[in-house]
């Protein structure tokens, strides 16, 4: 491990994986410390998720959302993954000074808007100004609390053998859309961020059925990174269909420029569910009606073989291994 | 014919029945291809592919980081870069470790960039690390020559950059034929390729696609077995006999060659490129007098043995242990169409 | 060594060319190549045209394999 933190740290591969347990775990571990999206806490004979998330996107504004959206979608999302009812959120601003009124009006704006269509209430909150330089703009966490629906029962270490592999949309369009509002690599294309409030989308799923193994939101770190924790958590491999894969043409065109892999690109309004394979089509059409998972497809199952491996079938029919997460997202010429 | 066109090439391949042949993809983007579409999961037992020193990332010497991390953290430079280089191990430390340590590294995608960057931070000095092979120079000679025609004077090269045809004869006794490299062949035409054929050396510029990959494969497999050298460019389409006539005449403009250090082969004479002495005001070792700078490599790292396919990366003894993508110690593992990179991420022959 | 992605010309001016892979866009320079028009296919790398594209990979593959037998 490197003597100093760096952004792969921060990528959610597994460098960060290794901060959490050699740092954090070795000083927080207790029963309820959890490898999930939100820890699941039994209070009053009601199971309530509770989890916490930081906002620190550059640039704050972008095509499809703002850190604002950002801020809510990612709480609420990693509560429904639960199969918990977002009820209750908390937020923190550290913000910069300089940071002009109308941006921070905007930010709340569309956190009150995005907020009220997860339906949750922001019910407190704090704010710190930080000097010139301190921050970039603004940092936002956001932390919440929702109710588990009777009966659900989610976790990262519930893949079975067998399994359907579900994505509830095309992959990689936050992280492309970031990545070229940035303006770094002077390429243009139209695509807007996927973010979006998913309790929903989870709530239409298990209208469909109970016996959904695992939900969890692909964010930092893209699809590829989720299929590789669950590989890990429930000691299964997972075989993939890159035909099957939904990718936007402009993503791919980022991608194909760049050298990236859209498995790796960041999402925030997209699922991946593992439910058996008899559940699958039907869940498939009910996403589908949805209003953020009109694309979602099956592409991948759970096999026995090849634990904690995520493989592909190729363009050409062969088998492959998708290469694990690796850390800061670079392009590459080479 | 009962066999499909679009499946015949793969068919020549997966059925091979010939002598024991040793096919040396010599691009990296080769290595990375043909590992994502899992075309060695085709290949018979007969046909060995090695991975050669077609990466820039993979070539370029620890000695090259350490210049680039003096000139960040002594001269205070703005390091612009292709994202490769961000992880390659230097003497004591990669440009990543040196970022978190206070020094400005960017990101680029184009060399071109590099210079828009300078122009719009003229406060600052800008250094572009300019490695690749001749698919890839020719970008950095159109940054030079934008830089000195829109008077950017806070603009340099720190050149590692390198030429195919003096590798191609290091190589030669590691392998019964070439994949050449179509990207590098579209700038430089195919008379090397001819010279080499002359020669008694066999080889196909290929393609990137899996249907240009497994075609290029079908030839050799096809040619080998009549016992005589060959040669055929698989990838017209892209690279014609002459090659970019305006991209050499720039190579021969602002570049001239000089030995060069490889990593893990050593100094192979008149196989580099670095900006001729008219550029100077360029060349970011002359601008700010960079000390000579050897550069260390982990003295287990058989990086060398593995470009030259004369040991596969699971041999070396550094592999997978303390060498990971992750904290790679040869150049191989860190580039992600190194060698090793590629065994260690794709499970080398596992599945 | 070098990763190449083909892309439609859209515009060439002043040895810029703009061009477009499946709608990812950008300027990238034409100095390499004598003649471009908006139309043609071309193989870019790290910002610049290497070389025109003047077929399919399939079409040229099957063309190559063809001469083979």
């Amino acid at each position: 491990m490197s003597d100093v933190i760096t952004l792969a740290h921060g990528a959610g591969g597994k460098q960060t994986a290794e901060l959490i347990d050699s740092v954090f775990k070795a000083h927080f571990a207790n029963p309820e410390f959890t490898g999930d999206d939100a820890a699941i806490l039994s209070l009053g004979g009601q199971d309530l998720a509770f989890t916490t998330d930081g906002f620190i996107v550059s640039p704050s504004d972008f095509p499809g959302g703002n850190i604002g959206k950002l801020s809510i979608c990612g709480t609420v999302n990693d509560l429904s993954c639960m199969g918990a009812q977002p009820l209750y959120l908390a937020c923190a601003f550290v913000i910069e000074e300089g940071l002009p009124m109308s941006d921070l009006e905007r930010y709340a704006a569309a956190m009150e808007k995005t907020a009220a269509e997860a339906g949750v209430r922001i019910v407190a909150g704090d704010t710190k100004v930080a000097g010139k330089g301190q921050v970039d703009r603004l940092f936002i966490t956001t932390t919440g609390i929702g109710r588990r629906l009777p009966g659900v029962r989610l976790s990262g270490t519930e893949a079975k053998p067998g399994d359907a592999v579900i994505v509830t949309g095309d992959i990689g369009r936050h992280g492309c859309t970031v990545l070229l509002s940035r303006e770094q690599f002077g390429i243009d294309a139209d695509v807007t961020s996927d973010c979006a409030p998913l309790w929903g989308t989870v709530k239409s799923m298990l209208g469909v059925t109970q016996d959904i193994h695992v939900i969890r939101d692909a964010t930092r770190g893209g699809v590829g990174t989720v299929l590789y924790e669950i590989a890990a958590q429930s000691h299964v491999g997972i075989r993939l269909d890159r035909a099957a894969i939904p990718v936007a043409p402009a993503v791919s065109g980022v991608c194909g420029m760049l050298g990236l892999e859209p498995l790796y690109l960041a999402c925030e309004g997209r699922l991946v569910v593992f439910a058996p394979q008899a559940q699958a089509d039907a869940i498939v059409t009910a996403l589908r009606q949805g209003p953020y998972s009109g694309n979602a497809a099956i592409i991948g199952t759970v096999t026995a073989e090849h634990a904690e491996r995520v493989t592909i079938r190729t363009e050409i029919g062969a088998e492959t291994i998708l290469p694990p997460p690796g850390g800061e997202l670079l392009p590459r010429i080479c | 014919m009962s066999i499909e066109k679009k499946d015949l090439a793969r068919h020549i391949v997966t059925s091979y029945a010939g002598p024991k042949i040793r096919i040396m993809e010599v691009c990296g983007t080769h290595t990375h291809e043909i590992f994502r579409y899992g075309i060695r999961q085709l290949l018979p037992p007969a046909v060995d592919l090695i991975s050669g020193p077609g990466c820039p990332v993979c070539v370029t010497p620890p000695g090259f980081i350490d210049e680039a991390i003096y000139l960040a953290l002594e001269k205070g430079a703005v390091i612009c870069t292709f994202g490769d280089l961000i992880r390659v191990p230097g003497s004591a430390q990669s440009l990543a470790d040196a970022r978190s340590r206070g020094a400005a590294v960017q990101v680029v995608y184009s060399q071109l960039d590099a210079v828009k960057y300078a122009a719009a931070h003229r406060d600052k000095e800008v250094v572009f690390l300019s490695v690749g092979f001749e698919t890839t120079t020719p970008g950095a000679c159109l940054a030079v020559l934008q830089a000195r025609d829109e008077g950017i004077t806070n603009f340099s090269l720190l050149t590692a950059n390198k030429t195919m045809p003096q590798a191609y004869e290091a190589l030669k006794d590691s392998a019964d034929a070439f994949l050449y490299p179509g990207h590098v062949q579209a700038i430089m035409g195919t008379e090397i390729c001819e010279k080499l054929k002359a020669d008694g050396i066999s080889g196909v510029v290929t393609g990137f696609t899996a249907r240009e990959l497994l075609t290029a494969l079908a030839v050799v497999l096809t040619e080998f077995p009549k016992g005589k050298p060959f040669f055929k460019n698989c990838y017209p389409r892209v690279v014609t006999a002459a090659g970019s006539v305006s991209g050499q005449k720039l190579l021969s403009q602002v570049m001239e060659a000089c030995d060069t250090e490889w990593r893990g082969l050593g100094v192979i004479p008149q196989s580099g490129l670095t900006l001729r002495p008219e550029f100077a005001a360029y060349d970011a070792r002359v601008k700010f007098a960079v000390p000579p700078m050897d550069g260390r490599s982990n003295p287990a790292c058989r990086c060398g043995d593995i470009l030259r396919g004369d040991c596969r990366p699971p041999q070396c003894p550094l592999f997978g242990k303390v060498c990971t993508p992750e904290h790679p110690v040869g150049a191989c593992m860190v580039s992600r169409e190194g060698a090793c990179s590629a065994y260690y991420q794709y499970g080398g022959l596992t599945l | 060594m070098c990763v190449g992605l083909p892309a439609r010309v859209v515009e060439v001016k002043k040895g810029m060319a703009l061009v477009d892979a499946s709608g990812a866009k950008r300027e990238v320079s034409a100095s390499l190549l004598d003649e471009l028009d908006p139309g043609d296919y071309v193989m870019v790398h790290a910002g610049v045209a290497i070389a025109k594209i003047t077929a399919s990979d399939e079409d040229e593959s099957d063309e190559i394999l063809e001469d083979l037998l």
